[in-house]
């Protein structure tokens, strides 16, 4: 079954184009990988997707119905940077936010199940250890854990991840790298994530697409990652470098920005 | 033997206390200062639109349902302008710029009703609304307040937790199925209610500061929510005590020195760190 279905989609952010004429396709249970510069449209394609952002044209379906009316299914995974830590919520409450809206609107005490739920799912991202820790005290990494533990205890079929590599120290990137690896592995999710850096992920990404407000590429990694493709986005020093079986994507600081009005 | 107007005083206070010591974490969580200001502001025009009302047709007990109706329709405005997909600031900015505009031009019209209605209650006078007067509380005042803060503290206490995940993600919480914009809008219409019930008794410019810095004390103090909530309350309640029993003494209104209470604690505080 299609997760995903895009046909001539044009995205539209404050009365500019943001994503132009975008046509691709996701299976069920595949992983996408979205690559571009700052300002490529991968975020607003991502929030069009969780149904945040319904400025758009064209034929647009999760799981054959409007991003709208399957909200559900859907778990959106933030960039951590912009959640309000002055709030003081330990990681067991944030996890816990996933699993209690389609329930009730009033939430007094969040119920014995949601909070069982809370820590299983902790336990599957390792950090059950910590589920008392206010949450401005964790790592970087620590934190994508959590906030990846509060997108699946609503038991998603559609992960959608915003930059879980950025403000991350190495160690940490393959820390969350190997969770979104045993989340693919395990609960057979389909997920779409915008990075930067695509390395830590090119194991688990089944398709790759490369964006610059329109489709530069989209294919198998094989497919995309190579030098006359990425050099388009990302510039003539850019290179796709195969190690044994694993591909590595060097990006230089060039970025080719391609501006549109509507 | 305690005066009875003292007493009304210091039961006044412990349901204030109650109420802003418990929305003053959220004020500051959410970064909701501006909008608390622009609120309370709106209970001014509402004030003088209710007084001059209440003139003209003879009974001043609608100053404060005309200031709660107006505040109630600024909050709910301001939160549809928000929706729209204007930044806080740049509502607030247009609402406050409205309301201070038609407060001004309030005041002149109430001059002229007041000079053609000379004989009125002592106890109405529109200066209570900026400065509080505590010690004129009445009894039914003082029901009103015991009353309707009981039905505010419910209805923060079972939605706080509602409030804490709207002011760490509020993307978040849409995405899980929540109703972000109802949960603002009801917390926007409890601060609105919250001063529209207290403003008489504290005025409006002590509320400001009461509204805001003994949460802001209390997170600087604590990292934890319940410790948090508890400093607030606490901090609230001796203050706004110890304001009365000052003023008791001192003869100089209590509003003004709870707010200069709290100026120097958080001043002490933030040089200290």
């Amino acid at each position: 079954m299609e997760a995903v279905k895009a046909e001539n989609v044009n995205i539209y952010y404050d009365g500019y184009i943001a994503v132009e004429n975008l046509t691709f396709k996701l299976e069920e249970g595949e992983t996408l990988l979205l690559l571009g510069p700052n300002g490529a449209g991968k975020t607003t394609l991502l929030r069009t997707l969780a149904g945040f952002h319904k400025e758009y044209t064209g034929k647009l379906f999760v799981f054959g119905k409007s991003p709208q009316e399957v909200k559900d299914f859907i778990s959106y995974v933030p960039q951590s940077h912009t959640l309000n830590e002055r709030v003081p919520l330990t990681a067991l409450e944030v996890v816990a936010m996933g699993g209690i809206y389609k329930k009730s609107f009033i939430h007094f005490k969040i119920p014995n199940e949601i909070l069982k739920s809370a820590e299983e799912v902790l336990e599957f991202v390792g950090l059950r250890h910590i589920m008392n820790k206010p949450f401005k005290e964790l790592s970087g990494g620590q934190k994508q854990r959590v906030l990846l533990a509060r997108a699946l205890i609503s038991n998603p079929k559609l992960l959608l991840l915003d930059e879980p590599l950025s403000a991350l120290d190495p160690s940490a990137r393959v820390e969350v790298a190997n969770i979104l690896s045993k989340i693919k592995k395990e609960k057979g999710i389909t997920m779409i994530i915008t990075t930067h850096d695509v390395n830590p992920l090119t194991e688990i990404g089944d398709k790759i697409m490369l964006l610059n407000k329109q489709l530069v590429a989209f294919g198998t990694p094989e497919e995309v990652l190579r030098d006359e493709i990425i050099s388009r986005v990302y510039g003539p020093l850019s290179k796709a470098i195969k190690i044994g079986s694993k591909l590595y994507c060097i990006i230089g600081d060039v970025h080719i920005h391609r501006g549109e009005r509507r | 033997m305690i005066p009875e107007y003292l007493l009304r005083a210091f039961l006044a206070s412990i349901m204030i206390s109650v109420l802003l010591g418990m929305l003053s974490p959220l004020i500051n969580m959410k970064g909701l200062a501006f909008l608390t200001h622009a609120t309370f502001h709106s209970l001014l025009f509402g004030a003088v639109l209710g007084m001059i009302l209440g003139l003209l047709i003879g009974n001043l007990g609608i100053i404060i349902w005309v200031a709660l109706v107006v505040t109630i329709f600024v909050v709910v405005t301001i939160a549809e302008i928000e929706n729209r997909g204007f930044t806080s600031d740049t509502a607030i900015g247009i609402i406050s710029s409205f309301v201070a505009g038609a407060t001004v031009l309030g005041f002149g019209l109430l001059y002229k009703v007041m000079a053609s209605r000379p004989y009125f209650a002592l106890s109405e006078s529109i200066v209570s609304y900026l400065t509080g007067e505590v010690f004129l509380i009445t009894i039914s005042d003082l029901e009103m307040l015991i009353f309707g803060g009981f039905l505010l503290f419910l209805a923060m206490l079972f939605l706080y937790r509602d409030f804490l995940y709207v002011s760490f993600d509020p993307e978040g919480v849409e995405s899980y199925g929540g109703n972000v914009r109802a949960y603002l809008m009801v917390l926007y219409i409890i601060v609105g209610a919250i001063g529209a019930l207290i403003v008489k008794t504290v005025g409006l410019i002590t509320l400001q500061v009461v509204a805001v810095l003994p949460g802001a004390i209390a997170m600087m103090l604590s990292d934890d929510l319940r410790k948090i909530v508890g400093i607030s309350l606490f901090l609230t309640l001796c203050i706004e005590i110890l304001s009365i029993f000052l003023a008791y003494a001192t003869n100089i209104p209590p509003s003004g020195i709870a707010t200069i209470l709290l100026g120097i604690i958080y001043g002490t505080l933030v040089f200290k760190k």
